[in-house]
């Protein structure tokens, strides 16, 4: 299995795209750094001469998570691209191309194949996430001043992070069950429309929650049970601001937050997803012609 | 320790189209190179590809060196360099070595070892650290042929390792077949070029439209008919006939000053003599008797049709 991990994570490093993404990152975390010092700078002018009151305090704070919340979003945004796009074809290429022939003819279980390719993949694209989270995060506390900042702990911070990585594993685990059933090309469509209503269910359930629409609160939940990864965008932001059941909070924080709280029983749902996503691929590989 | 080192009973992998292989029950001698011939589409590599548990067989049984397929153990240790070679192009051809040699638990000191004698051993000396992806075809079937060996594996398996060689590569793999038997390996050889399998094998199997025609030693079943090329005097005509039933027939090659030469195929080999025997006393000079061996194509068609007549005379019964 760790023989196939190394393998998986030499074959990203050696990709063009890998290297493109990991310069524009670097790109995206230095226009969100100079955004947010502008931001800060021209915030802070308006707000120089009020009063300080409630008001100021909920659109300071306001402000504050939306240029955090569009930060992070824009990273698990990348990151799940990234993810997609080195998973999806990531068995199915090698079925295709017949290059997974020879190391199967090794004396080695196919589900080594399924786990290393996990573990390689998941690492890489852990540390990535991991590396864009903490540059938002950085940059939020060092330029975003007393204005921009959000104020919160390092074990909130944590919680967060280890939300944020589960959406890239959680992605690959779903990526390589559809590379041990079909095709790239297939794979990459359903994935990318699950992806899609995940994305699209998470804002129905803000704003059903929102405009008290029961109807599309329950659409949101829907889409979350079909693919959790949304919720688990969401969960990440309450506990990074850690604001679920204070309803000035809830108003803060816009539609980058999370005006409902994803509970930890859709924590554990979205574990077992991955965790069934990856045992079937398990099983539908070992039992396929190659 | 079996004498058989592949032995699969009624192996069968279908496919919807009804394609694939049917039925083949097949037993491999150690120490040989057998030769797995049929035409293209007949099957071979379906087989191959189920034998290595690539391809999940619909029905029978089969073992490699006693364990049965689809077991890890079955393939502990074989070596395989497929048909549709293609390795990751990222790798250096050492870095493709070094990985397979983790895949299939080589020790560090003796990939140290093993790794340069193999590169040096399909003539990719010094080539070893290059892209794989800046190898021509050729090289990468090298490469591949490297990497079946890896493990030092009692039992090889080769589907078309030549297609991409040059004629000098092909007689190198050849030779490398040949050295394999005489190290107690064996190689099973998949293809279609049938002057590759003749010059190299001790047994062949014929498959043809996804059955087995018929395996055995290739000395036994090129025996299909006896044939001498003989050089003889002018003769009155008629000789042929008279000398039914041992000559079946007598084909005429061509003629040089006023001799003939003749393509004779008789019923037996012991009829030889009696050919020669018979000729004498009839009075004609007889000037060569050459034994014709047949080539492998024959023998290819000859059971090929052998085998479509006894299908036809099934349907028709």
């Amino acid at each position: 299995m760790w023989i196939i991990a190394k393998l998986t994570c030499r074959e990203i490093l050696s990709k063009r795209i890998f290297h493109i993404t990991l310069f524009m990152s670097f790109a995206f975390l230095l226009f969100y750094a100079v955004a947010t010092y502008f931001a800060a700078r021209e915030v802070g002018e308006d707000f120089t001469n009020r009063p300080v009151s409630a008001d100021f305090a909920l659109v300071q704070s306001f402000f504050a998570t939306q240029i955090l919340g569009v930060g992070l979003y824009f990273a698990s945004f990348v990151t799940a691209l990234l993810a997609i796009l080195s998973s999806v074809g990531s068995i199915a290429g090698e079925i295709e191309s017949h290059q997974i022939d020879t190391m199967l003819a090794r004396p080695i279980h196919r589900r080594s194949v399924i786990f290393g390719k996990f573990a390689g993949l998941g690492s890489l694209l852990v540390i990535y996430a991991a590396f864009l989270f903490l540059g938002v995060l950085l940059i939020n506390q060092w330029i975003g001043g007393e204005l921009l900042r959000v104020e919160f702990t390092v074990v909130q911070a944590a919680k967060a992070l280890a939300i944020f990585v589960m959406q890239p594993l959680l992605l690959i685990a779903v990526a390589l069950l559809f590379s041990s059933m079909m095709t790239t090309v297939n794979g990459g469509i359903v994935l990318i429309i699950l992806y899609g209503i995940g994305f699209i269910g998470g804002f129905v359930e803000q704003l059903g929650v929102l405009m008290e629409k029961p109807t599309l609160s329950n659409i949101g939940i829907i889409s979350s049970l079909v693919f959790p990864l949304d919720s688990l965008f969401r969960k990440m932001t309450v506990y990074l601001f850690d604001s679920a059941g204070d309803p000035l909070s809830f108003a803060a924080q816009g539609l980058f937050g999370s005006l409902s709280t994803p509970s930890g029983a859709m924590l554990m749902y979205a574990a077992l997803y991955g965790c069934a996503a990856l045992w079937l691929a398990v099983r539908r590989f070992s039992s396929r012609d190659l | 320790m079996s004498d058989y080192v592949i032995e699969t009973h009624r192996l069968t992998k279908q496919y919807n189209n009804d394609a694939g292989c049917r039925n083949i029950s097949l037993a491999v001698p150690r120490g040989t190179v057998f030769g797995f011939l049929g035409p293209n589409g007949a099957g071979k590599s379906t087989f191959v590809r189920t034998l290595l548990e690539l391809l999940v067989p619909t029905d029978g049984t089969g073992h490699i060196l006693g364990a049965p397929i689809g077991s890890v153990k079955s393939r502990e240790n074989v070596g395989y360099l497929p048909e549709l070679f293609r390795y990751p192009e990222w790798l250096t051809g050492r870095q493709l070595l070094e990985t397979h040699a983790g895949l299939c638990g080589l020790a560090r000191d003796e990939r140290k070892k093993r790794i340069p004698f193999l590169l040096d051993r399909v003539g990719l000396s010094g080539r070893g650290e290059e892209k794989i992806r800046g190898y021509s075809k050729g090289m990468q079937q090298r490469i591949g042929l490297a990497c079946a060996l890896l493990s030092n594996p009692d039992v090889v398996f080769l589907d078309e390792p030549t297609s991409a060689l040059d004629p000098i590569g092909r007689r190198e793999v050849r030779e490398l077949m040949n050295e394999l038997r005489n190290e107690g390996k064996t190689v099973f050889l998949n293809s279609h070029l049938l002057s590759e399998v003749e010059s190299v094998c001790d047994y062949i199997a014929i498959i043809h439209k996804g059955e087995l025609i018929v395996q055995g030693e290739w000395r036994k079943l090129s025996a299909v008919k006896v044939q001498v090329e003989i050089a003889l005097a002018p003769h009155a005509d008629g000789l042929w006939e008279s000398l039914a039933p041992i000559v079946v027939k007598a084909e005429p090659i061509r003629k040089e000053d006023d001799r003939s030469y003749r393509l004779v195929t008789l019923s037996d080999e012991r009829d030889i003599p009696v050919l020669i025997h018979r000729l004498s006393e009839a009075g004609i000079s007889l000037y060569h008797v050459i034994p014709r061996i047949p080539r492998l194509e024959d023998v290819f068609m000859y059971w090929v049709s052998r085998k479509e007549s006894e299908s036809f005379d099934v349907d028709y019964r």
